[in-house]
């Protein structure tokens, strides 16, 4: 080892190419691998469960429309974040997000924890017209999410994509006899790919969220995805510090 | 998720342990690097007599020019 | 000349260099004139004209996809192509490989602007392209580590200059973050959409692992190589100091990969990472700077230059800027100033400190030195390169103010309380105070993008006066 040459490296390309991965590999082993096996990365929390076939629907809408450049959905832990937008965001809140929608910029709000917060019609108009309702926006109007019928053929396939990544939907009666256990019976339903379709439909007609029963559009999936964000761990339950632990 | 057996991984988990340990990791290399590289003169004259590769493909252009 | 044996042209592969170096003004322009467009969409709103296909949140991709990979790719392509050969003093290796770079390069170039247009994305920052594009570019970048390779095996002497190795570098670790960061599920294999295999705070720390390193390696490391080789040329004289420059990169390779996280501070991502990559941010400082050093003294005693030679100029202002944002990156990865900086317009600031300011700058340099060589003629006018060098200059300098204001306006605005603990701005509020910083960035933009059309025109006049004088071949006729 001592008899160690730098010119070795500079005078082949090979070892030059074997010597630099090195050096560039170390930084994301380091990083990020230990993220898959410590324990408390994503900490234990109650009501988070995998998106239902309506709101998947609404938040690949919310991708396409490239919604997450200027829409964060990580609310810091700052007061005037708690203030603003409502408690932090915890790891376990986007532990089924295959891509996580974080954002990096807030040309518009924080919507981790918009759901609930308006009312349906509210999001559409807003939508449709956002300086209708606040008039120094700067977003543009999506009017076609309104006239666009929503596509969902292929919910099923979409569902089976992300159990390969790891979703907890349920395929087979153990799978969903699992997601029981974990989700209990309701929301167990809702995670069955075989039901997926008439899951959407019966969630986009009883929810009514576009305000038009007759049809189901784009708008009903993307109000319904907008409208569950954040919403599904009760925070009333824990203590103020009570995951502090796991930061 | 997390496997079992992995729970020394956790020691990793706390800023206090690897801030200095990440630290050390670059200091030391960084040490090496500037000994091994400024330490020997003649290792020293040897790199530099490389910084002229650039202008040895002027040769050919200037054949071509004539 | 009959007597001379080869000429540069066949001795060097010069058409793929050609190749690249013209999309690289086309990228550049298309790149550019999209930036302008959504800048100017997000001061007027009313410019998304209620067409989905070009939406603020549709076209964004559009405009890093085609100034990072199209103009910065291509230009990358083009000067590594060219350096590889001279400093090895050979042929480019594998001909009908190198083409299929050029090609599959630009398939991906015009098909993934298209695909975001139509709202497939994959919604990862500069990585929206969808799996199939992936796949392709997958292809393309194992066909370049081949060529690339190929032809530094191939050199005429015993020591691997030190630009090739920032080339490599580039192109092992864009290789390498582009394969563990689009690792993806997609619906159907006749289906354009695909769902990431990671999530949550895992997919986040592997997006930024590879976002932070785009910028490391893709748009650092890779144009400090084209610094290694053009500043040196265009000066002279050599590099100043080639320890230095050994130390650097060593340094840059390693410390870089570890940063990337510093984009997630404060996040639901735990603590002991974003701390460490602060730390790893801190540390970068030092062989950035000493790069920088490194090219800015390779002047030293012919500091002259830069009244007289745009091209110099535009060099040495790269690497001030290179200076600066590498000075700016560090600070905005401290925790407490990230928390007033984050998710504000000071990153976007930042960010075009580098990209316009530094591999812009550096790229235009470049290709004022290269363009020329390559038609084996001279620049057609060295007065326009002087007036595209203020007019980027000014340009840079009135984006990258305005973004510096509204950035630190946002955060501030954000966290201000009242006298009763209240939030003294509601959201929206911030909003309407951004617009004349969003309207002066915008004719920042369009100060730096008409400078890039005096470059086209320049490069354009170049080439046809190099063909006049040499035939379209690049032969010389016989008088010359």
């Amino acid at each position: 080892m001592f008899s160690f040459k730098h010119e070795w490296i500079e005078k082949n390309v090979g070892l030059l190419a074997v010597a630099t991965m090195l050096a560039i590999s170390v930084g994301g082993l380091v990083e990020i691998t230990p993220l898959f096996f410590i324990r408390n990365t994503v900490e234990p929390v109650d009501g988070v469960r995998p998106y239902t076939p309506l709101e998947l629907r609404g938040r690949d809408i919310y991708q396409r429309e490239g919604c997450y450049l200027c829409h964060s959905q990580m609310i810091r832990p700052f007061r005037d974040e708690a203030l603003r937008y409502g408690h932090y965001s915890l790891a376990a809140e986007s532990q089924y997000d295959h891509p996580f929608q974080w954002g990096s910029k807030r040309t518009g709000p924080d919507l981790a924890r918009v759901g609930k917060k308006y009312s349906n019609e509210w999001h559409v108009q807003h939508l449709l017209a956002p300086r209708s309702v606040v008039p120094e926006s700067v977003m543009p109007n999506y009017p076609w999410l309104l006239s666009t019928p929503l596509q969902y053929a292929d919910i099923a396939d979409r569902m089976k994509a992300l159990r390969e990544a790891g979703v907890p939907y349920s395929l087979t009666r153990a799978e969903y006899e699992r997601n029981v256990k974990k989700f209990g019976p309701k929301v167990a339903e809702e995670l069955s790919i075989p039901d997926a379709k008439e899951n959407l439909i019966k969630q986009a007609q009883e929810g009514d969220y576009d305000g038009d029963r007759s049809n189901i559009t784009e708008m009903d999936a993307l109000v319904a995805y907008l409208q569950m964000l954040g919403t599904l761990v009760d925070f009333s339950k824990y203590d103020n510090d009570h995951f502090v632990k796991d930061r | 998720m997390p496997a079992r057996g992995m729970a020394w991984l956790e020691w990793f988990a706390h800023p206090e342990n690897t801030k200095p340990i990440g630290l050390l990791i670059f200091f030391i290399l960084f040490c090496l690097i500037l000994v091994y590289v400024y330490g020997n003169r003649q290792r020293g004259e040897r790199l530099e007599s490389h910084k002229d590769i650039p202008f040895l493909d002027e040769e050919a252009e200037e054949k071509t020019a004539r | 000349m009959a007597a001379a044996g080869i000429t540069t042209s066949e001795q060097y592969d010069y058409e793929i260099v050609k190749k690249f170096a013209i999309m690289t003004l086309v990228w550049g322009m298309i790149g550019m004139g999209v930036g302008v467009y959504i800048a100017s969409e997000l001061a007027w709103p009313i410019l998304n004209w209620d067409i989905p296909y070009i939406t603020f949140g549709r076209l964004r991709p559009v405009h890093t996809t085609l100034v990072i990979f199209g103009f910065g790719g291509s230009a990358l392509f083009a000067t590594s192509y060219y350096v590889v050969q001279r400093t090895c003093q050979t042929r480019l290796y594998g001909n009908a490989l190198a083409n299929l770079t050029f090609w599959g390069w630009q398939a991906v170039m015009v098909l993934a602007p298209i695909s975001y247009m139509l709202g497939h994305t994959q919604s990862r920052e500069y990585a929206e392209m969808e799996w199939p594009l992936d796949l392709l570019v997958e292809v393309v970048w194992v066909a370049y580590l081949i060529v690339f390779v190929g032809t530094i095996m191939r050199r005429k002497q015993p020591h691997i200059y030190v630009a090739n190795w920032f080339y490599l570098a580039f192109i092992l670790a864009t290789a390498l973050l582009h394969t563990f960061n689009n690792l993806a599920i997609p619906v159907s294999l006749f289906h354009m959409k695909s769902y990431s295999l990671f999530s949550g705070v895992q997919d986040a720390m592997v997006q930024w692992w590879y976002g932070h390193n785009a910028v490391g390696f893709f748009l650092t490391a890779a144009f400090l190589g084209m610094m290694y080789y053009f500043v040196p040329k265009q000066a002279g004289r050599p590099i100043y100091s080639y320890r230095l420059s050994v130390v650097h990169f060593w340094a840059l390779s390693f410390l870089y990969m570890w940063v990337g996280a510093h984009h997630l501070h404060w996040t639901a991502l735990p603590d002991w990472t974003s701390t460490l990559a602060a730390t790893f941010s801190i540390m970068l400082l030092l062989p950035s700077w000493g790069g920088m050093i490194n090219g800015i003294m390779t002047l030293s005693g012919a500091w002259d230059k830069l009244r007289t030679d745009p091209v110099m100029r535009f060099l040495i202002v790269a690497m001030s800027f290179y200076g600066m944002s590498t000075f700016e990156g560090p600070m905005l990865a401290l925790k407490d100033v990230n928390a007033l900086s984050h998710y504000t317009d000071w990153t976007i600031g930042h960010v075009h400190s580098g990209a316009l300011g530094w591999v812009a700058m550096i790229t235009f340099g470049s290709m004022y030195h290269m363009i020329p060589k390559l038609w084996n003629t001279k620049l057609y006018s060295v007065k326009l390169a002087s007036v595209h060098f203020w007019l980027a200059t000014i340009g840079v300098l009135l984006y990258i103010t305005a973004m510096w204001i509204s950035g630190i306006t946002q955060g501030l605005m954000w966290r201000a309380f009242d006298d009763f603990g209240n939030l003294q701005y509601s959201f929206v509020e911030s909003v309407a105070a951004m617009h004349p910083l969003y309207v002066m960035r915008m004719i920042g933009g369009v100060f730096f993008l008409s400078g890039m059309l005096t470059m086209v025109y320049n490069c354009y006049m170049t080439i046809r006066q190099g063909v006049r004088e040499t035939g379209p071949a690049g032969v010389a006729p016989a008088g010359a």
